[in-house]
């Protein structure tokens, strides 16, 4: 089949299940299928416009526009995993070339990488007395475990040819770290930074309900007030959201694919 | 063993530029990265061992052997990539504490570094040989090397735009641009398909002619061996793997890889090591 048709074909396809689920949902949703006063589509759709018209509005910490919690919610993840990719690639680094850093560091890697970062909130606000930085800090746990493990297994199985070659030219470690070992790895890393971000993006929305404003807050703010079209719009928000970072890291990948 | 070495070392122009003493190596299994059930094995695997060679200056010697029988190895240690277990490896008189710029080395699979394009593959050996060169020296000298195997048009490829005959004159170039005065090369053709194999042999042997270098060259292929050394040394099979035989290949230069199967005394020697090569990859295979 013709490609360009073929590509209209699968967007057609898609516009059309988007429009049956839109009709279903209604439908369930004004016959009380599911439960009593469940919003349908058409409600939720007219929020989104509403909530979406004009997104940075900002009446105090309860009233804030989806925009302004998106940005708030979005900063404390920028913050939290940059800090956490800027720990987790040299701790990689050292963890994959030292056997003594490895084996003093890995016991702890295991133990806590598969504790729900969840757990250091109580933790953060006892030592931080501000939420702001407990969301940071918790964000930056969340972080950091798949970019150092991936960063930590992409040196250890790094193709020897290349460490030879430096090592066969007489290459300081510095060069060879610099010149060989990052550029080899950084797919290793970005695969880690990949799932790093996806994973800081779900925590935040659950971490935030329990720190006040961000869209996470936005989501139990509206539970609160019983408006559940009002959380169908942060779904979508957050989810499309979460969509374009994935992208964007997926668009990195390719351009650091280095396979034939 | 060591008079002779010592008498080496003085100003005779056939002296030997390589030469190996109860050479041996012993591999110790590691434990795996992030794996606490592997328990690493007691004891270890001898590759290589009792190995005495030496090498003349600007000869052509190739290490053949049944597969797994330790050439590589024995190449590692030769370029300083690998510490042997005992014995010494003297080059030009003096024990190697390790790699350096005197040998440049050739890998099976080409090696090259896949985000860099080929000329800037080249510039980073010469960067790291040569720190105080300037970057248009460097670029100059790397451009050289690279017109020196014919692909000056395929400067700004990648390694994987190259074809694999290609990825391997990169190789050499980058080997020879450091200017070294041995090349070690690791069945430096075997991936190659037939064709661009003998293209690059008489590439290699050009090569060859023109700089003064010292080859070793490890391969599993006889007629590769016979067209291009001087010598050929026989390794036996593997583990704890000896040389078993040296062998002089006194066929007049330049060889033609077609006049050169007519030739009765090449024919011999080739009856030798294929008798040889057979009974050693008979004990490998007949014991596992």
């Amino acid at each position: 089949m013709n490609k360009a048709i073929s590509k209209r074909l699968t967007f057609a396809v898609a516009i059309l299940s988007l429009l049956i689920f839109i009709i279903l949902w209604q439908v369930i949703a004004q016959q009380g299928l599911l439960v009593k006063n469940f919003p349908g589509s058409f409600k939720t759709i007219g929020s989104l416009i509403w909530w979406v018209s004009d997104p940075f509005f900002d009446n105090g910490p309860n009233d804030l526009g989806i925009g302004t919690n998106l940005l708030i919610s979005l900063r404390r993840v920028l913050i939290g995993y940059s800090l956490a990719v800027l720990v987790a690639i040299p701790l990689g680094v050292l963890m994959g070339m030292s056997k003594l850093a490895q084996s003093s560091l890995n016991p702890y890697v295991q133990l806590l990488k598969p504790v729900s970062p969840l757990a250091w909130l109580p933790v953060g606000l006892f030592v931080f007395r501000n939420s702001e930085i407990t969301g940071i800090f918790v964000i930056f746990i969340t972080s950091i475990w798949p970019t150092l493990i991936n960063t930590a297994f992409g040196v250890a199985s790094i193709n020897p040819d290349y460490l030879r070659v430096s090592k066969s030219l007489g290459a300081s470690k510095s060069i060879t770290i610099r010149r060989v070992i990052l550029p080899a790895i950084m797919p290793n890393i970005l695969a880690g930074m990949r799932i790093s971000m996806g994973t800081a993006w779900l925590v935040i929305v659950a971490a935030e309900m329990l720190l006040g404003t961000g869209i996470g807050y936005f989501i139990w703010n509206e539970w609160n007030n019983l408006s559940l079209e009002n959380i169908f719009v942060a779904i979508i928000i957050i989810g499309f959201t979460g969509f374009i970072l994935d992208q964007f890291f997926g668009f990195l990948q390719d351009k650091f694919d280095y396979s034939i | 063993m060591n008079k002779k070495s010592t008498k080496i070392s003085s100003s005779n122009k056939n002296y030997s530029h390589l030469e190996l003493v109860n050479l041996g190596k012993i591999f110790f299994k590691e434990k795996k990265f992030l794996d606490f059930r592997s328990k690493g094995i007691k004891g270890g695997f001898e590759a290589i061992k009792d190995i005495n060679l030496k090498i003349e200056k600007n000869k052509f010697v190739s290490i053949i052997g049944p597969s797994g029988c330790g050439k590589s190895t024995l190449l590692n240690l030769i370029a300083g990539l690998q510490a042997p277990t005992s014995g010494n490896i003297i080059i030009e008189g003096k024990a190697i504490k390790g790699p350096g710029p005197d040998r440049g080395v050739i890998f099976q699979n080409y090696a090259l570094m896949p985000w860099l394009t080929t000329i800037q593959n080249i510039e980073f050996a010469l960067n790291t040989v040569f720190p105080a060169k300037t970057k248009a020296d460097v670029k100059e000298r790397a451009r050289k090397y690279l017109s020196m195997v014919g692909l000056e048009k395929a400067s700004n490829k990648f390694p994987k735009e190259l074809s694999g005959g290609m990825k391997q004159r990169v190789a050499i170039a980058r080997a020879l641009s450091i200017n070294p005065n041995m090349l070690l090369m690791d069945e430096p053709f075997g991936a190659l398909d037939a064709l661009t194999r003998s293209y690059l042999q008489d590439e290699l042997l050009s090569i060859w002619r023109k700089n003064k270098v010292t080859v070793v060259l490890i391969t599993h292929s006889i007629e590769e061996a016979l067209l291009l050394s001087d010598k050929i040394v026989l390794m036996s099979s593997g583990p704890s793997a000896i040389i078993s035989e040296e062998i002089s290949v006194d066929l007049e230069r330049p060889r033609d890889r077609q006049k050169i199967e007519q030739d009765p005394n090449y024919l011999k020697i080739k009856l030798r090591l294929e008798k040889h090569l057979l009974r050693e990859t008979r004990a490998v295979e007949e014991v596992t």
